[in-house]
């Protein structure tokens, strides 16, 4: 945003298109910058939305053995086009019993909160709508405000398969944020352990600039360090089941609780819901892809002119495999149980993400010589062997409840 | 900037007043809610963004949460609206928020009217200086309250896992 705006003064006062357009007020430069990078962010990420339900019909489809969609344009390319207009002109059914303001605001609060994630997301080197200082941070407050939006529309229609889908969902994304958040953490000590004098960033373009260099710009990246592939899986795991993907859909498994917390919901209320799913997942591959992955960061991105849209492609590239990842996941995986859910999140992935970040302290002191590799690998190794063998998280067997018998 | 401020008061205020009278339960919660958006606002507003988002993701990503949480265990979760009457003791009540009321002013009126703050421009690298701060001048107590929210942490856990341990 910033970047533009300085754009646009140069462009105003240093050249003949300046001179042209006459004295234009800085305000309306200032304007024209912030709405720039909002309406680009809705085109680009809407447009991936349409298209990425396409793929995960289509990818399904072959999973399962049929066809998919094929019937709306070439091999059905225009189906996303015919759903919108078809969940358009449905009706909007709000029930009787609803409460009427928190039915009608929960979807365009749960469509907000992905739209306000991509605003911290470095889509290419240089290409970010606002470069907060407390960039990954943001990224969590906003995730964290979500829940509500979900409880709102859960709650507000007065049903208890909502309900119980609001609960689940509520549950669900508070405890897998503490292991998410802890994975992060590893990332941002990466990161002031690269910066100069030790001074570290929570900006996520200086996520990714401490990923750079190494061999074509590739070896650096986070997720080939033990620590780093740790937290990789920690913090994919984690964003799975904060975007309700299979194998954690319990707040939406239809075949217990009808549609959860969105049962109520039809129209275009419906078609929002959906929407935000889907972008919440999108934003969060590209938030893997940045902290992890290197972002925008691959072979040629330092190259003159090519490399900015070199950088912009890398991005693209690897969001696009994380998403496929995720949706191949849905086709492959069956749903968890509720009382496995909260297991796997407080007995394996909180103890594993606490052991990676003393891992990274131990190859941060050793350096990173065969010598920090050995220590950090065997200590994760041995923290992995210890919670899946001795410990009792990944046991399989007759559901206990504790509090009720 | 002015007038953001005072958008931003109105809101804030109007869901504080809508919490504490509205009679649903859910209601009061999510017009809470609002309130502490109004705070990060004007956190965001006075260019403190690491204290906003400490905001948002302290009190509505737990406080609320929590809050939530205890009415779902209540019967008020159906949205059911209780009755609006002062109880026997309201005048507990009104006194702690007498008291409350006062020292706080007496707090604002003392400190923070007469507080030198350092101007917006040099508040710049907030995050930096803050982390500074946190592991130079207040390393004692930042870390003590690290240790003791892991063990809390850690305790939770183990604590959950007794049982299953003992049956093995």
């Amino acid at each position: 945003m910033e970047t533009l705006y300085q754009l646009l003064i140069s462009i105003k006062t240093d050249t003949p298109i300046g001179r042209w357009l006459g004295p234009v007020p800085d305000w309306w430069l200032r304007a024209v910058a912030i709405v720039v990078p909002v309406v680009l962010i809705l085109a680009v990420f809407l447009t991936l939305f349409a298209f990425l339900t396409w793929v995960e019909r289509k990818t399904l489809g072959r999973i399962q053995n049929r066809l998919g969609p094929n019937r709306v344009g070439p091999i059905g390319l225009f189906q996303p086009i015919a759903d919108g207009l078809k969940i358009l002109l449905k009706e909007d059914i709000v029930p009787r019993g609803a409460d009427a303001l928190c039915h009608f605001l929960a979807p365009v609060l749960f469509l907000t909160v992905p739209l306000m994630l991509f605003s911290v997301l470095p889509i290419g080197r240089g290409l970010i709508a606002v470069d907060l200082n407390i960039g990954i941070l943001f990224v969590f407050a906003v995730g964290a405000a979500s829940v509500l939006a979900l409880f709102m529309g859960g709650w507000a229609s007065r049903n208890k398969f909502s309900l119980l889908g609001a609960m689940r969902s509520m549950a669900q994304i508070v405890s897998y944020e503490v292991p998410t958040v802890l994975a992060a953490v590893v990332v941002l000590m990466a990161v002031s352990a690269a910066g100069k004098h030790g001074v570290g960033s929570l900006s996520t373009v200086s996520i990714v600039e401490a990923q750079a260099g190494g061999w074509v710009n590739v070896s650096g990246w986070f997720i080939f360090q033990p620590w780093g592939l740790v937290g990789f899986i920690l913090f994919f795991i984690g964003t799975l089941a904060e975007s309700a993907r299979t194998p954690f859909d319990l707040p939406e498994a239809e075949s217990e609780i009808v549609a959860g917390y969105h049962t109520e919901y039809s129209g275009f209320k419906f078609a929002l819901f959906q929407m935000g799913e889907y972008l919440v997942m999108i934003a969060m591959s590209g938030f893997t892809v940045t902290m992890f992955l290197g972002g925008y960061l691959g072979p040629g991105v330092d190259l003159p002119r090519m490399g900015w849209l070199l950088s912009i492609f890398w991005f693209f590239a690897k969001l696009a495999v994380m998403i496929f990842i995720v949706i191949l996941a849905r086709g492959t995986w069956p749903r968890v149980r509720v009382d496995q859910l909260m297991g796997f999140a407080w007995k394996m992935l909180l103890p594993m993400a606490l052991v990676n970040i003393v891992a990274f302290g131990l190859w941060f002191y050793l350096g990173s010589g065969p010598m920090g590799w050995a220590v950090s690998v065997a200590l994760l190794i041995a923290a992995f062997a210890l919670l899946t063998l001795g410990g009792t998280s990944t046991r399989l067997g007759k559901r206990t409840y504790r509090y009720s018998s | 900037m002015n007038t953001a401020f005072w958008i931003i008061s109105i809101i804030t205020v109007l869901g504080a007043v809508l919490a504490i009278t509205l009679r649903n339960l859910v209601h009061c919660l999510l017009s809470l809610v609002v309130c502490f958006f109004g705070i990060a606002a004007h956190y965001f507003l006075l260019r403190a963004e690491f204290l906003g988002v400490a905001q948002i993701l302290i009190y509505i990503g737990a406080v609320a949460v929590l809050i939530l949480f205890a009415i779902m265990l209540t019967r008020h979760v159906t949205g059911m609206e209780g009755p609006r009457e002062l109880g026997g003791k309201w005048w507990m009540g009104a006194s702690t928020a007498g008291i409350i009321g006062v020292l706080l002013w007496w707090c604002v009126r003392r400190e923070v009217l007469t507080a030198m703050w350092p101007s917006s421009e040099k508040a710049q690298g907030l995050v930096a200086v803050i982390g500074k701060a946190l592991v130079s001048e207040w390393v004692v107590p930042f870390e003590a309250l690290a240790v003791l929210l892991t063990a809390a942490l850690v305790g939770a856990v183990v604590i959950a896992l007794e049982e299953v341990v003992r049956k093995r």
